[in-house]
Formats: C-alpha cells, sequence, structure tokens
C-alpha cells in the first residue's frame, strides 16, 4: 500500500483512495475505542464518525505519522462520546457480565484454536483488563491504550493526544503503575510470570 | 518508591531514556532490589497489556459518497438555467405588476363615480326631470355605465344640416368626445380594457410565467439526474 500517495489522492477528494486507508486502519482504530469507551457500540459508532471527520479534514494532515493522525481522530471522538456520556448516563438494557450471565460479545470468538475452558479464562482476563482500564482516568487511559495496545512510540501518542513528551512519560509510568495494582485484584486470572512478579513484590 | 523513579523505570522499559540516563539507571537497578521490583512489575504488566486480544472490526467503515457529502461536479447547463428562471420570473413579477397597476387606475374613476352615480339616481327619480334634458345633463353627472344609454340617445338625436341648431344637439357631442377620451369604455357595467391601456401586453406575461416555470423545473431536474448517474457510476465501480 503506497500510503503517501493515496493520502494525496483522498485529498484530492478520491474517496475510494480514502476507503483504501480505512479498510487498512479500521481494525487499529477500532480496538482503540473499544478500549477507550469499553463498548463495542459506542466504539464502532466512534471510528465511524473519526473515519468521517478525518475525511473531511483531511487538509489539515501535514505529513508525520498518518496512524498518529487517525488515532488523534478518533481518540477526540472517543474523549467527547465520555463527556457525553458523563452528561447523560445510560443503563443497559442487556445483562452485563456483573449480573452472573454470558457476555454476548464476539470476543467468544476471538481464538478459534483455543479450547472453551482456555477461551473462557481468556475472556474473563480480557475483561479484568479492561475494567482495570475503565478504572483509570481517561487521560492515562488513552495514553496507555495509545503506547501497550497499539504499539505507538512516544512522539507519536504525544502527537495523538497533544501533550508534551514528558507528559506522556508521566502519565504512562503512573497508568502502567495504577493498573498493576488494579490487576492484582485479579491474580487468580493472571499469568504465572504476572503471579510471580506479585509474590516477589 | 518516588514518581520520578518509576517515571524513569517506564520510560527504561520502553527504551526512551538517553543511553547515559540507561546506564546510570542499570547501576541503581542492580544495587537496588526495589527498582528491580518495579521494573519487573512494569514489564509483567505492559506484557499483560500487550497481549490483550486484538479484534477484529465488526463492520467495514468505509464511507460512501452520502456519507462523505461528495457531489457530483453541476452541469454547465444548470447555472444558465437558473439565471433564465431568475430573469423569465423577475420580467413575469413586473408584468404582472405593471399591468395590475393599469388595471387599478383604470378602474379607480369607476369607483370614484359610483356613490355620486346612486345619489344622482335618487336625485333624478325625486325630481322626474324630461328625458331630454337628462340626457344632454348625462355626460358631467352621470357615471360611466350610464354613457352608453346616454350615446345611442346622441346618435339618434337629428343633426340638421343648415343654420336652424336645436339645443340639444349643441349640447349633447362636446362632452361625449371628452368621455371617450378620459374614461374607459363599459359595457353592463364592467371596464373593457384595450391592448392599448396595458403596457405590457397580456400574451407576453403569460410567456414570461411559463418560461419562468420551464426553465425552474430544468434547473431543478438537471443536477438531480446528473447526482443519480453518478451514484449508479460509483456503485457499479464499488462492485
Amino acid at each position: 500500500m503506497d500510503e503517501p500517495a493515496l493520502i494525496q489522492s483522498a485529498q484530492r477528494g478520491d474517496l475510494d483512495a480514502f476507503n483504501t486507508l480505512v479498510l487498512h486502519y479500521q481494525d487499529a482504530l477500532f480496538n482503540t475505542a473499544l478500549r477507550i469507551l469499553g463498548d463495542d457500540n459506542l466504539a464502532a459508532d466512534a471510528v465511524q464518525d473519526a473515519f468521517l471527520s478525518a475525511f473531511k479534514n483531511l487538509n489539515s494532515y501535514r505529513g508525520g505519522s498518518f496512524n498518529a493522525w487517525l488515532h488523534r481522530t478518533v481518540t477526540n471522538v472517543c474523549y467527547d462520546e465520555l463527556r457525553r456520556k458523563k452528561r447523560r448516563p445510560t443503563t443497559p438494557l442487556e445483562p452485563g457480565i456483573d449480573d452472573g450471565d454470558e457476555m454476548d460479545s464476539p470476543r467468544w470468538l476471538a481464538d478459534p484454536h483455543l479450547t472453551p475452558e482456555g477461551q473462557a479464562e481468556a475472556d474473563e482476563l480480557e475483561h479484568a483488563i479492561q475494567h482495570c482500564l475503565d478504572a483509570l482516568p481517561v487521560e492515562f487511559r488513552a495514553v496507555v491504550v495509545l503506547a501497550d495496545l497499539q504499539g505507538l512510540d512516544y512522539t507519536e501518542v504525544a502527537a495523538s493526544i497533544r501533550v508534551p513528551l514528558g507528559t506522556i512519560k508521566s502519565r504512562l509510568a503512573r497508568a502502567r503503575i495504577r493498573l498493576r495494582d488494579c490487576l492484582q485484584g485479579f491474580a487468580e486470572l493472571l499469568p504465572a510470570a504476572f503471579r510471580l512478579q506479585e509474590e516477589r513484590s | 518508591m518516588n514518581e520520578r523513579d518509576l517515571e524513569l523505570l517506564s520510560a527504561y522499559l520502553d527504551g526512551q531514556l538517553s543511553p547515559s540516563d540507561s546506564l546510570r539507571l542499570e547501576s541503581r537497578i542492580s544495587s537496588d532490589p526495589n527498582l528491580r521490583i518495579a521494573l519487573n512489575d512494569l514489564r509483567a504488566t505492559r506484557s499483560l497489556l500487550r497481549q490483550l486480544p486484538s479484534r477484529r472490526a465488526p463492520r467495514n467503515f468505509i464511507l460512501t459518497p452520502q456519507m462523505a457529502v461528495i457531489k457530483p461536479p453541476t452541469p454547465r447547463a444548470v447555472p444558465i438555467f437558473r439565471f433564465a428562471t431568475a430573469l423569465a420570473t423577475f420580467l413575469f413579477v413586473i408584468s404582472f405588476v405593471i399591468n395590475g397597476l393599469m388595471t387599478l387606475s383604470a378602474s379607480a374613476p369607476n369607483l370614484a363615480a359610483a356613490p355620486l352615480s346612486a345619489s344622482q339616481e335618487s336625485a333624478s327619480a325625486a325630481q322626474a326631470p324630461a328625458p331630454q334634458a337628462f340626457a344632454a345633463n348625462a355626460p358631467t353627472e352621470t357615471p360611466a355605465p350610464r354613457l352608453m344609454s346616454a350615446a345611442p340617445m346622441m346618435t339618434q338625436t337629428p343633426i340638421p344640416l343648415g343654420g336652424g341648431i336645436s339645443p340639444t344637439a349643441t349640447d349633447t357631442p362636446a362632452p361625449e368626445i371628452a368621455l371617450k377620451s378620459n374614461l374607459p369604455q363599459v359595457e353592463n357595467g364592467q371596464p373593457i380594457h384595450t391592448q392599448s391601456e396595458s403596457s405590457v401586453p397580456l400574451d407576453l406575461e403569460i410567456s414570461f410565467g411559463i418560461l419562468a416555470i420551464g426553465f425552474g423545473i430544468t434547473a431543478w431536474i438537471l443536477p438531480r439526474n446528473n447526482e443519480s448517474n453518478f451514484r449508479r457510476k460509483w456503485n457499479k465501480k464499488k462492485h
């Protein structure tokens, strides 16, 4: 994929070129939105809005990491959604995992090679991590999602969130420590390596 | 452990420290077990986060032209038709207003004379004047509807060829001419407008109206046709 050429074509209004970029980045953006928002449907809506906004504002992209630029767009949409949720909190109609029911979620299909038990454990661990991510302040959550889940480097994270590099370092360290403290509450779900560290500490 | 050390450890884990800072921190880690434990905790946490399964997008998020509000280029004829519509509408309105004003000004004397006519009639009925005398005075005192009845009377009046001119004949022709030139002709109480009284011929006014509607419809249909063709082509290309 010749990304710079596709971006240039998209900037001239070529929707096909932009859609090629969409197909390339949609999984990454969906995962970012999902981990920040913690909800599949909200994440899907956020990604759609982000791509729409990205296409309309494509001329404001002046080079650099396109991945970071797109992540900035989706992060902004997620922030807006979280602000909206805070103003108007809603109660889900479907029972959640806290009610003891099985979650009706595509995460069951994440790895077809796992046994049902293994899949259930992986799902519970994923839920535990998501729970701890949700417990973080949103500015910490965004940093840790972009750096540790999406693998963006510090410069890209700084460009995505528009904060100085030093702030990124500080937020990421504090977010990791908070996550560690939170995850220790789910010790039985954690891999052996993590438990060993915990025992040594 | 202070926050500064945690930040250093986190950045060290990501390879974000300068070589000199890295060396300094490594020597501290080797001598301080707390730093080593904290570094391992951070590493394990990061590893756990990285192991989080990546989920596939539940659907494709490609944009359609409708979503992106991409409009096909406007056909060149559309601005011409829009201008023609505006022009025809303007001419139609102008001609309509002019003709309307002419009609109003033409009918104004009749309206003004109407009450006068009613009072005159009642007065005439009370006094019961001679027909000849009434006919002679009619042009100056009666409203337009009476004129038609007065006119035949005038034509029926014999006009002598020689000297002896009757008082009736000498009085009546002059007011009749004056009225014909100043007032519109009336028939059964309704004014008759001739072509010469209206500034814009009625045919032309109607033509302006029809043209305005025709151009307007064309200017409305053309872009929509063009857009539907554009969408059809785009959808064909996508499949």
